[in-house]
């Protein structure tokens, strides 16, 4: 019996149809999946990449985005969405990642500076154009009458940065500890009328439909808000002591890999931290953290106290003392 | 009578202390508005609150999973559609009368096909399909195969599949108008193992399918082989189909469709194996075979296949013709010694179909207005259907007398057949069909002569969802 070669034809069919397929190779996509109030950051942000990216390496980019409360984020990068980076509103939300979708090496956020941070912001208060609530400092939010706006902390990272900001002042009150910060924060989330579930939504509650008489906001949220809505109706207030917040980001090593996006990923994280990006970064009101940059937008960033996640024993502490189930915010707020 | 002054006093107080109090207790309009702006605030907290439940209630709809039952199967599907699982059936449960007594064939009925279907889509890209079959009293996987659909002009698959040559055998078995396929059919391989590229090219006016698969004999499938390939030759598929009017504004052209298959292969058959097919008649009947026995016909070398094909629809009205032609080495150990050659065999078919009721006829799935229903008074659809067909074989396939490789008193060199038909489509998923069959033949008959004629009444209930 003669075999007939049957393997060139073969080797013909398939060079066939990779050629049908490369064009579908060529064009490159990457997912960002970010927390709420970034939404105009990332979209400026990503023009200026895909735009850099195409000079440097002639492909283009289209960048994809998601958005919405930080900790439900991650929730839905753990549950499978194909996040190629992720860019949270805290390191607890990313280790989560680690812990529980076991998508990316413990040692994430020692891989780009500053902890995986390229910019930083704090809390403000925004209230209404001539503060008719007499709205000065965190014990201003907890009188009668006042009604506060500020996200849910089981879902909002900003939430939990607010809440932090609010236990950080109650504790540096004459007499301050943790029963009295307790019950400080109970009082305050007695005058929420309303818990959105990330800081955009938190920004549309106060500013678009008119709820409230202080909001609790991202420091960038305020400047937002006061651009869009108008100066002559809010006004920024900033409280005695605040919060530093930075916000991480990292290369979701687990779909980057699967995607053949790893390089890309890791490219557009970096890209972050460069003059360019910097520039982009303080001009949505995120304080930058290129030296350089950071000195020319100074003036535009209030200067406040701040404490940092390290004064609450660090994420993985305050996470549970206060927001996992059965913490602090569980056993002072029922909705 | 006097009051004294101390008594006025105590009654003017007396009147005057509550009205003060009445006044001083009416709110001023600074209260007013205070508690108008409070009821304001409360209404929009309420508003807010309604709109995030509303947002929350449609951001839970988009991630839950969705369980469908219809006509068309019963199917579990993810929020975002690109994954889902999805059980179909067929179910054929045919009848034979022959009207015909010479014919040697038994009035019957048999489960023709019982057929539950697994299909799916992981990933939005790739789809599954797995077929077993217990019809005919016997086990079959029909289909098993994978589909990466990569782009719209082109698609990979790999697996068990129907070989992509013949027009009426590419239609699905619930889509078919007569019980049994036509002789085209009886030419074109059935199901077959391999790889196939295909796509849809041009604005979906040409579809290009070029498979490398085993080889199956005409009118078989690779179970055949116990669906493993016994040597190493292969066979090539190539089929262009075309709708060049497929997007006309003329309804006249709009279904018109025509293209071509081919196939190619060498194959060596064996005593065990010998490659080569035997024809039916539309009850079954065969009515031509190769020689067998000790020194039997075995195909020996090439064998290539042509098909041109063509349906026409335009409203109720549906025409399908096809013509395929076998070019087939034989070979065959004879008393003057081994006797070689190629044996041409070709057929055709033009069948033609007409909803009565007005539904639009199309190659692909019917929908019946009505359906059957005593209640509503309504009958479902009904369809006339009418065929004719021929096939015949190379007249040096009976040359050589005794050494001939078939045997002209038992193989019909020639069959032409016409039958009519009556559909019945009580629901999208239940249908009856009736079809009368006279196939009449050239030769197969002692000394010569032509094989009795065979007329058959055949009766056919569906099931396919």
């Amino acid at each position: 019996m003669t075999r007939s070669n049957w393997t060139r034809p073969l080797a013909a069919l398939l060079l066939l149809s990779a050629a049908l397929a490369a064009p579908a190779i060529q064009a490159q996509t990457l997912l960002n999946v970010s927390y709420d109030p970034t939404r105009e950051l990332y979209e400026d942000y990503n023009a200026a990449f895909a735009k850099q990216w195409k000079a440097k390496t002639g492909k283009a980019l289209t960048v994809k985005q998601s958005h919405g409360g930080s900790g439900k984020q991650a929730r839905t990068i753990i549950d499978g969405l194909p996040a190629d980076v992720a860019t949270l509103a805290l390191g607890y939300d990313i280790d989560a990642l680690v812990t529980q979708g076991k998508l990316l090496p413990a040692n994430w956020q020692s891989r780009l500076p500053h902890n995986s941070s390229p910019y930083t912001s704090t809390v403000v208060f925004v209230v209404r154009k001539g503060n008719p609530k007499k709205i000065k400092d965190w014990g201003d939010l907890v009188k009668p009458g006042v009604s506060v706006i500020t996200p849910n902390p089981k879902t909002s990272g900003g939430a939990r940065w607010n809440y932090l900001a609010a236990y950080a002042w109650a504790l540096a009150q004459p007499g301050g500890n943790d029963a009295t910060a307790q019950a400080f924060i109970g009082k305050l989330y007695k005058n929420v009328p309303v818990l959105d579930t990330g800081a955009r939504g938190s920004t549309t509650t106060f500013a678009q439909r008119g709820i409230g008489d202080v909001a609790i906001s991202w420091e960038n949220e305020a400047f937002l808000m006061l651009d869009e809505l108008g100066r002559d109706k809010l006004e920024i207030v900033v409280p005695s002591i605040s919060i530093l917040a930075e916000p991480p980001v990292a290369v979701v090593d687990k779909v980057a890999l699967r995607r053949g996006t790893a390089d890309l990923a890791r490219a557009y994280l970096e890209y972050l931290y460069s003059k360019e990006a910097q520039e982009i970064i303080a001009k949505h009101h995120y304080r930058p953290r290129d030296s350089e940059v950071a000195a020319k937008y100074a003036s535009v960033f209030p200067k406040i106290k701040l404490v940092t996640i390290a004064d609450f024993g660090g994420w993985a502490k305050a996470q549970k003392q206060h927001f996992g189930d059965g913490g602090v915010f569980d056993k002072i707020y029922s909705p | 009578m006097r009051i004294c002054r101390f008594g006025q006093s105590l009654l003017a107080a007396a009147v005057i202390a509550p009205l003060s109090m009445a006044q001083a207790q009416q709110p001023t309009i600074v209260d007013l508005l205070q508690r108008l702006e409070q009821q304001e605030q409360a209404i929009k907290v309420l508003e807010r609150k309604l709109e995030l439940k509303e947002e929350a209630d449609a951001t839970a709809a988009k991630s839950a999973g969705q369980v469908k039952a219809s006509e068309r199967g019963f199917s579990l599907q993810s929020a975002d559609g690109k994954n889902q699982i999805k059980l179909r059936g067929v179910l054929h449960v045919d009848g034979r009368h022959m009207i015909s007594d010479e014919v040697d064939l038994p009035d019957s009925f048999q489960v023709t096909r019982a057929r539950p279907i697994v299909e799916g889509t992981v990933g939005g890209i790739y789809d599954f399909r797995f077929t077993p079959d217990f019809g005919q009293d016997r086990t079959v996987i029909q289909d098993a195969y994978v589909t990466g659909r990569f782009a719209p002009s082109f698609a990979v698959t790999a697996g068990k599949f129907k070989s992509p040559v013949g027009l009426e055998r590419l239609q699905s078995a619930t889509d078919i108008r007569f019980i049994a396929r036509a002789f085209p059919t009886s030419l074109a391989p059935n199901r077959d193992i391999g790889f196939k590229f295909e796509g849809n090219v041009l604005d979906d006016r040409l579809n290009y399918a070029l498979a490398f698969v085993n080889g199956s004999n005409d009118g078989g499938s690779s179970e055949a082989f116990a669906d493993v390939d016994v040597t190493s030759d292969k066979e090539y598929v190539a089929r262009l189909f075309a709708h060049p009017f497929a997007a006309s504004d003329s309804f006249g052209l709009r279904g018109l469709g025509f293209g071509v298959a081919g196939t190619y292969t060498e194959h060596t058959g064996t005593a065990a194996l010998p490659f080569l097919p035997a024809f039916r008649t539309p009850a079954q009947a065969t009515f031509f075979r190769y020689r067998g026995g000790t020194t039997p016909t075995l195909a020996d070398g090439e064998r290539t296949r042509l098909a041109p094909q063509f349906y026409y629809y335009a409203g109720r009205f549906g025409l399908l013709g096809e013509y395929t032609e076998v070019s087939q080495d034989v070979s065959r150990v004879a008393t003057t010694g081994l006797r070689s050659d190629t044996i041409d065999t070709t057929a055709w078919q033009l069948a033609a179909s007409f909803f009565l009721t007005g539904e639009e006829a199309s190659y692909r799935g019917y929908k019946p207005n009505s359906s059957f229903s005593v209640e509503n008074g309504t009958w479902g659809a009904f369809e006339l259907t009418a065929r004719y067909q021929e096939l015949e074989i190379d007249d040096l396939a009976f040359a050589g007398g005794a050494d001939s490789f078939a045997d002209p008193d038992a193989s019909a060199r020639k069959a032409t057949s016409y039958g009519i038909g009556l559909n019945w489509y009580l629901s999208q998923n239940l249908k009856w069909v009736l079809n009368y069959e006279r196939t009449s033949f050239e030769g197969g008959a002692a000394g010569g002569a032509d094989r009795d004629d065979e007329e058959a009444v055949l009766t056919r209930v569906a099931v396919g969802f």
